[in-house]
C-alpha cells in the first residue's frame, strides 16, 4: 500500500517494541499506530528517504539476539531481513572482546542518495557493517572492525556501541562514525582508512584529559546548511566543529553542567542545534522539569526552551531520543526513558505532550511527508 | 546420525518456524540444533550466536537435566530421549 505522503510520522524505538505515530503537517494531533516487535528492545527505527515507505528497525531480543527488520509500507508490517554477524573466525579473533559475537544493534543509516542500495549499521562491540543490497547481506567494515587501535578500546556504560554514522551529502566517500568511549573518526576514501577527530574534546574520566581517542561521544549531528559543521554531545560536554571535525570548540560551558546524550539540528534552521542538558551525576534533567537548550551558532548564544511549569518531573533522554523534521517551522521531537513524547511544532516556542504512555523510549526519528 | 530425539521447543520459538514438538536424529546438542536450523532456516543464530555458543538466556535440558552454558553444544545425546529448549527467566 503506498504511503500517505501528506502525513508526518514519528518513529519510536522503545524498550518494548516499535511505534509509528502519525500526524498531519500542522503537527497538533497524533495517532499512535499498532505496536510492532512487541517485547523487543528496539534501539533505532529509521525511514529511508530514497525509497518512500521503507523503514528499518534495529531489534534486540534478550533471548534470541539481534535482528534487522524492514517495512515497505510505512511501518504497518515488518519482516526480518539479514542480520549482520561477524564471520566465526573474526568473531573469535577480535582482540578487544575475544569470542565476542555481535550484541545489540544500535543504528541503521541509509546510504548516500547516489548509492540507493547501500545501508550502514552500527553495532556492539564497536562494529560497522555495510550492505550493498538493502540489507539482504552485510559486510564487515574491517577498517573499523579490525582497527589497529582496537585493543585499547573499552565499552562505555551503555556497551561498546558504534552509534553514530554520518555521510557527507556532497560526497559518499566522506563519512564519520561515533563510538562510545572511543570517539569520532572520519574517512575520506569510502571507509578504507579512518582518522580520529576528537581534538578539543575533554575526556574527564581519563588521566590524559585530551587524548587522540578515548572520548565518550554520545551523539553528533551535522548542520543542515553547512555539511562541514557538526554539533556534538559528548560525555565531556557540548561542542561544535566548523571544519569537518578537525577541531572541536566547547560551547556548553555557559550552561554549567553540559552533560547529556542527544542533539538534533533541523534542516530548516541552519545554525541551530538542540540539546537536552542532563545532570552529569543522576543523568536526568535534575532541575525538576523538562527542558531543551537551543544553541544559536551565529550569535554564539544559548536559549532555554520549555516553560518550567509545563512538564514537572525528572526526565532522561537517550542519545537517539531527539529528532527534528524538515518543515519550514521546525518540529522538534523528544522521547524520554519514562515513555513521554514531547513535541514542538514551532521551532521550540511551545511544547505539548503526545497523550500516550509509551514504554521507555530509546530512539526518535521522523519520516517527513515530502521525502519518506 | 544419532539416536532419534524428541525435542520440545519453547512456544516463543514458533515465530521462527518449528512446531512445539520435533523429532530429530542427532548425536550431540550442536548436531540437534544444526538439524533444526536446516529444517527451519529462520532459527539460525537464534539459539546460538555466530561464535557457535548457546545464547546466554537459552536453556537446554536433556531428559530434565540442565546442560546450558557455552559448552552445551558438545554434550552427547547417546541414551537421551527428550530435549527441552527453553528461554530462561530473565528480563523485565
Amino acid at each position: 500500500m503506498p504511503e500517505r505522503r501528506s502525513r508526518i510520522q514519528i518513529l519510536l524505538g522503545t524498550r518494548k517494541g516499535t511505534f509509528v505515530v502519525e500526524g498531519d503537517t500542522r503537527r497538533h494531533s497524533w495517532r499512535v499506530g499498532r505496536r510492532a516487535h512487541e517485547g523487543d528492545e528496539v534501539y533505532h527505527v529509521v525511514a529511508d528517504p530514497r525509497h518512500p515507505g521503507s523503514r528499518y528497525a534495529a531489534v534486540n531480543n534478550g533471548f534470541w539476539g539481534p535482528a534487522v527488520h524492514r517495512s515497505q509500507d510505512g511501518g504497518r508490517t515488518w519482516k526480518e531481513i539479514a542480520t549482520p554477524l561477524l564471520p566465526r573466525t573474526k568473531a573469535r579473533r577480535n582482540r578487544t572482546h575475544p569470542s565476542a559475537p555481535v550484541a545489540n544493534l544500535w543504528h541503521i543509516e541509509p546510504g548516500h542518495p547516489r548509492e540507493p542500495n547501500v545501508l550502514f549499521l552500527g553495532a556492539d562491540p564497536h562494529l560497522l557493517f555495510r550492505s550493498d543490497d538493502l540489507g539482504r547481506s552485510w559486510e564487515s567494515v574491517d577498517s573499523i572492525n579490525e582497527h589497529p587501535a582496537r585493543k585499547d578500546w573499552a565499552p562505555g556504560a551503555g556497551g561498546a556501541c558504534l552509534h553514530t554514522i554520518l555521510i557527507d551529502p556532497r560526497d559518499p566517500k566522506r563519512m564519520y562514525v561515533g563510538l562510545s568511549a572511543v570517539g569520532t573518526f572520519r574517512t575520506e576514501n569510502g571507509g578504507r582508512s579512518w582518522t580520529p577527530t576528537n581534538k578539543g574534546v575533554l575526556a574527564p574520566f581519563l588521566p590524559n584529559k585530551h587524548p587522540e581517542t578515548g572520548q565518550c561521544v554520545h551523539h553528533v549531528v551535522p548542520d543542515a546548511a553547512n555539511p562541514d559543521t557538526f554539533y556534538r554531545q559528548d560525555h565531556g560536554g557540548m561542542y561544535v566543529s566548523h571544519d569537518r571535525m578537525d577541531r572541536w570548540i566547547r560551547i556548553g560551558r555557559p550552561l554549567g553542567d553540559d552533560f547529556g546524550f542527544c542533539v538534533a539540528s533541523p534542516s530548516a534552521a541552519p545554525g541551530r542545534a538542540y540539546f537536552v542538558r542532563l545532570d552529569g551525576r543522576d543523568r536526568t534533567t535534575g532541575i525538576g522539569h523538562f527542558q531543551v537548550q537551543e544553541w544559536n551558532d551565529e550569535r554564539q548564544k544559548w536559549r532555554t526552551l520549555v516553560h518550567p511549569n509545563a512538564f514537572p518531573g525528572h526526565y532522561a533522554v537517550h542519545r537517539e531520543g531527539m529528532a527534528t523534521d524538515n518543515r519550514e517551522e521546525p518540529g522538534i521531537y523528544v522521547g524520554t526513558t519514562t515513555g513521554h513524547l514531547f513535541v514542538s511544532s514551532d521551532g521550540g516556542s511551545s511544547w505539548r505532550q503526545v497523550p500516550f504512555g509509551f514504554p521507555g523510549i530509546h530512539s526518535v526519528s521522523v519520516a517527513n511527508p515530502s521525502t519518506g | 546420525m544419532g539416536p532419534t530425539i524428541e525435542v520440545r521447543l519453547d512456544g516463543w520459538l514458533r515465530q521462527f518456524g518449528p512446531k512445539p514438538r520435533e523429532s530429530v536424529e542427532a548425536d550431540s546438542v550442536d548436531h540437534l540444533i544444526d538439524s533444526l536450523e536446516e529444517r527451519y532456516p529462520r532459527l539460525r543464530f537464534k539459539l546460538r550466536d555466530e561464535t557457535g555458543h548457546l545464547r546466554r538466556h537459552v536453556r537446554v535440558f536433556i531428559d530434565g537435566e540442565d546442560v546450558s552454558g557455552t559448552t552445551a553444544g558438545s554434550t552427547p545425546l547417546s541414551g537421551a530421549g527428550v530435549v527441552d529448549i527453553l528461554h530462561s527467566i530473565a528480563g523485565g
